[in-house]
């Protein structure tokens, strides 16, 4: 299981590079747009569209990333007052209502792109992309959230069947404020000294 | 059918349930349990149709553009210049704290980031030259505050598409008080400076040539800005092109001070993109309980409930102003708008009161969320930059820009004009 969750993070970094990429690329696009809008008069056309389906992709992707790096906001002004075993019961909770409920949302997105694929259909601007390319994209990165979500639950409920509640806090518990402060601190640090990373 | 959403919500809130799984399970059983058909069938459509939609697209720009520019080395140059031109003032550099915050805050949509980026270089200071400690924190958490007032704005876009308004015209409408607070802020040192001197700190002594060789190093903050909202008003671009336009700014600025490496722009874009995907989130469970909640009728109940109370507008927005300090206690300001937001908004127009100029009321009020504790984003982030003390230092030192940002809101309900003015100017009328 170690080596599977590895490979989990290893994924979704990459998820959160792809996106990265996507929205970095959406940006210059739109950048080369405006200035020839200014200048030439003439338009890329449709670079609106496509900087929304690299959002749409990107977030789909990075979903798990944030999943994993404990990212999405839970209010712990409660949690950090309860016990741990109490705080481990409503890690699981959390994790699991989170992935139940972005996998349901998952699961009618599909609907739409069954939709798009049996009508054909195309985008209205000039670029007439076929929707389901990145509705597939889109639904890839959605599928690949659901798996992450579903091996970090069981990755967690072992490290919690053989006793390890540190390791399973540490895998989905809350980033106590601390916690967060501190890798914000290292981050800012490591760029002042020039050795920059993440 | 209120008492139920609420204890529904509170109860998954308080445990700790992802702040975007329990609007959406929210919104699932509110449907299971008030709606005939299942309204979950409009899921895969809102969630498509919100992922891509265009004006979101300047979220990620605007971290993306924030994340670059901590990575730059611009704020360090900044704020060593500003340091030259500023501290004559009883209160020395803590002026400089609140000039460098309002000038990184016209480059940042985050007041995290204006918090955490002019903190680290600050910090260094204060041991050098005597400042009361608490004082001198409070400006930085306060001071950083300002990110999301001073256009750009992440919390102004998350408002505009929320509520239907010009994003825009929340910029300008953002951009007067965004300077006057600032100013209310310096008062608030000075204030404090005079009545106990102590606290001053020692004064630097610079020349004048120093300072006009310093100059240049203020440019980079200017240029983001312009690039990002001159754009706009020269009807170059729209709010997200703008966005891109800062991005590709910052990009030029990190290149030019020999920071844009590969490692450092992959450092940047999975920080954006872990940021975005934790926002995006948020805002596709919310659209869906919006929708949830309106076609059960939940809106209609509530406007109906504040109605039949019979407040008068004036008793309306002091309720609402004291609704989220309390709330702004315990709650981020992200979570907390995209909850309460769509459904305070048409009442307090409908109580007559201008949506944009509300919109700056909203923002000022999240500004105090985050210096309220026992949640303070902005005080954790001061804290955890000095690594020592205790965070009451800084819980202290920030209570007398509370006090300030109440006036701001006061002078804001008595001159609506001061928010209003620009964006009617630029209009033309």
């Amino acid at each position: 299981m170690e080596g599977v969750i590895t490979g989990v993070r290893r994924f979704t970094r990459w998820g959160l590079w792809f996106g990265g990429a996507l929205i970095l690329a959406a940006a210059i696009v739109i950048g080369i747009d405006v200035v020839m809008r200014k200048f030439f008069t003439a338009s890329i056309g449709g670079a609106d569209e496509l900087a929304g389906y690299s959002l749409a992709i990107g977030t789909a992707w990075g979903l798990g990333a944030a999943l994993v790096d404990r990212a999405h906001i839970r209010i712990d002004s409660l949690y950090v007052l309860f016990p741990r075993k109490l705080r481990l019961v409503l890690d699981v909770a959390a994790l699991t209502l989170f992935v139940a409920f972005f996998g349901i949302m998952a699961w009618y997105g599909l609907g739409v792109l069954e939709q798009s694929w049996t009508s054909g259909s195309r985008s209205q601007s000039a670029l007439e992309i076929p929707t389901v390319i990145p509705q597939l994209l889109w639904m890839l990165g959605l599928l690949g959230f659901v798996i992450v979500g579903v091996l970090l639950l069981l990755y967690a409920l072992q490290l919690g069947l053989r006793g390890d509640l540190n390791g399973m806090g540490r895998a989905i518990g809350t980033r106590s404020a601390e916690e967060e402060i501190e890798d914000e601190i290292r981050d800012l640090e490591s760029r002042r000294d020039g050795r920059v990373g993440g | 059918m209120l008492l139920v959403t609420l204890i529904i919500l509170i109860g998954l809130l308080a445990l700790s349930i992802p702040v975007a799984a329990g609007l959406g399970i929210l919104g699932l059983s509110l449907s299971a349990i008030y709606s005939k058909l299942p309204l979950s069938l409009a899921m895969g459509e809102i969630a498509w149709g919100t992922s891509n939609n265009f004006l979101l697209v300047a979220i990620p720009f605007f971290v993306l553009l924030g994340e670059i520019l901590l990575r730059s080395g611009m704020a360090e140059r900044m704020y060593n210049a500003l340091v030259l031109w500023v501290p004559w003032l009883p209160g020395g550099l803590m002026h400089s704290n609140i000039v460098a915050c309002a000038m990184f805050a016209a480059t940042s949509g985050s007041s995290v980031a204006t918090a955490a980026t002019i903190g680290t270089v600050a910090l260094n200071e204060v041991e050098k030259r005597g400042y009361s400690e608490r004082l001198f924190l409070g400006t930085i958490a306060a001071g950083g505050t300002l990110g999301i007032l001073i256009p750009p704005s992440i919390n102004m876009i998350v408002y505009g598409v929320l509520t239907d308004t010009s994003i825009p015209k929340l910029y300008l409408a953002g951009f007067i008080p965004g300077v006057i607070l600032a100013t209310l802020f310096s008062l608030t040192v000075l204030v404090v400076c005079l009545i106990r001197p102590a606290l001053g700190g020692k004064p630097t002594v610079s020349t004048w040539q120093q300072r006009i060789e310093a100059l240049p190093d203020l440019l980079p903050p200017l240029i983001i800005f312009f690039a990002v909202i001159g754009s706009i008003y020269a009807g170059l671009a729209t709010a997200t092109e703008s966005a891109a336009l800062g991005v590709i700014a910052a990009l030029a600025i990190a290149a030019w001070n020999r920071r844009l490496t590969m490692n450092a722009l992959l450092a940047a874009l999975e920080g954006t993109m872990r940021t975005n995907a934790m926002i995006m989130a948020i805002l596709l469970a919310a659209y869906f309980l919006n929708f949830v909640i309106t076609s059960i009728g939940l809106t209609g109940q509530v406007n109906h409930l504040i109605t039949s109370l019979g407040l008068s507008p004036t008793e309306l927005l002091i309720v609402v102003v004291i609704f989220y300090l309390i709330l702004g206690m315990f709650m981020e300001t992200l979570s907390m708008m995209v909850a309460t937001v769509p459904i305070i908004t048409p009442i307090m127009v409908k109580a007559g009161f201008d949506s944009i100029w509300f919109g700056i009321i909203i923002i000022i009020l999240m500004e105090l969320a985050m210096i309220t504790p026992p949640v303070g984003i902005n005080l954790y982030v001061v804290q955890g930059l000095r690594k020592r003390g205790k965070i009451d230092d800084v819980i202290i030192g920030a209570l007398p820009f509370v006090l300030t940002m109440l006036l701001m809101v006061l002078v804001l309900s008595i001159w609506p004009q001061i928010a209003l003015w620009l964006p009617r100017f630029a209009a033309g009328g």
